[in-house]
């Protein structure tokens, strides 16, 4: 009984550092630098899950974070030519590179993730009653 | 855990009677108002004879229920340190997740709870049998 415990709080730590990903996703959209103050904007972090086999009960397994993945795709040009960081010549000259982060999608995520954490704190809620409620057997 | 109720505080149990359970027994055993030696069941009767059945004064007292529950009461500490532990780091600022140290504090409920209830029982069963008339 206990163990469901365990398996929904791996859930809401997951769940919470999706959020943290999105949270640090949407703080950098506008980040034009890495953290080596290079001119390469930020890209954006996905999180993945993964089953724990480590927090099992009964056939049912918890969740964890596998990696933290970083998504490599192109960066939004911007033609800013005035720019301080726009690139200087080749194909993109006179753009600046931006992350290729969509709020909307980021919200939607943030929106997903707090809809899963809330779900689990539920069932953590429904583990708790009956668990007290068993013990109403024995009083 | 220390033994409940060592020597001179005997008096918080009554003599044993003969229909008492063996896991009430082997409680009080463990609870250190009884000899440990097994023994405890033999106390003679003004006719000479003794009240236990054969077999259970061979028993070993730190197997069965009383292990059981004195491993129980030591499970429900750990989980209570634990949870202190936790809330403590939570609320000092550290690299703690708020949803980890709240289901420590919870599950640490639970079992204390539950062992709340088994000592209840236990002591109902003791209650009813101290009532025996004889």
């Amino acid at each position: 009984m206990i163990r469901a415990l365990d398996i929904s709080t791996s859930a809401l730590v997951a769940q919470r550092t999706r959020l943290n990903a999105v949270s640090g996703n949407i703080a950098n959209i506008s980040t034009l630098k890495n953290e080596k103050g290079e001119a390469v904007p930020y890209q954006p972090r996905e999180v993945v899950f993964q089953t724990d086999e480590a927090i099992t009960t009964s056939g049912a397994s918890g969740v964890k974070v596998d990696e933290i993945k970083i998504n490599e795709s192109d960066p939004l040009y911007r033609h800013q030519p005035n720019h301080p960081l726009a690139i200087k010549e080749g194909k993109w000259k006179g753009y600046v590179a931006y992350p290729n982060i969509d709020l909307t999608t980021e919200m939607v995520n943030a929106l997903e993730s707090t809809r899963a954490y809330e779900a689990n704190v539920g069932v953590m809620e429904i583990t708790k009653n009956i668990s007290r409620e068993t013990l109403t057997i024995l009083a | 855990v220390p033994p409940v109720g060592s020597a001179g505080s005997n008096r918080l149990f009554v003599p044993e009677r003969p229909l008492m359970p063996e896991w009430v027994k082997q409680a009080r055993v463990h609870l250190g108002t009884q000899n440990s030696n097994g023994v405890s069941g033999t106390r003679s009767v003004p006719d000479g004879g003794t009240l236990v059945p054969p077999g259970i004064a061979n028993e070993n007292p730190s197997d069965g229920f009383a292990k059981l529950l004195f491993d129980e009461v030591r499970n429900v500490n750990q989980m209570q340190t634990t949870a202190t532990n936790n809330v403590h780091s939570l609320l000092t600022g550290g690299d703690v997740n708020e949803a980890e140290v709240l289901t420590s504090v919870q599950k640490a409920d639970l079992a204390f709870r539950m062992l709340l209830q088994v000592r209840n029982k236990l002591m109902d069963a003791y209650r009813e049998i101290q009532q025996i008339q004889i």
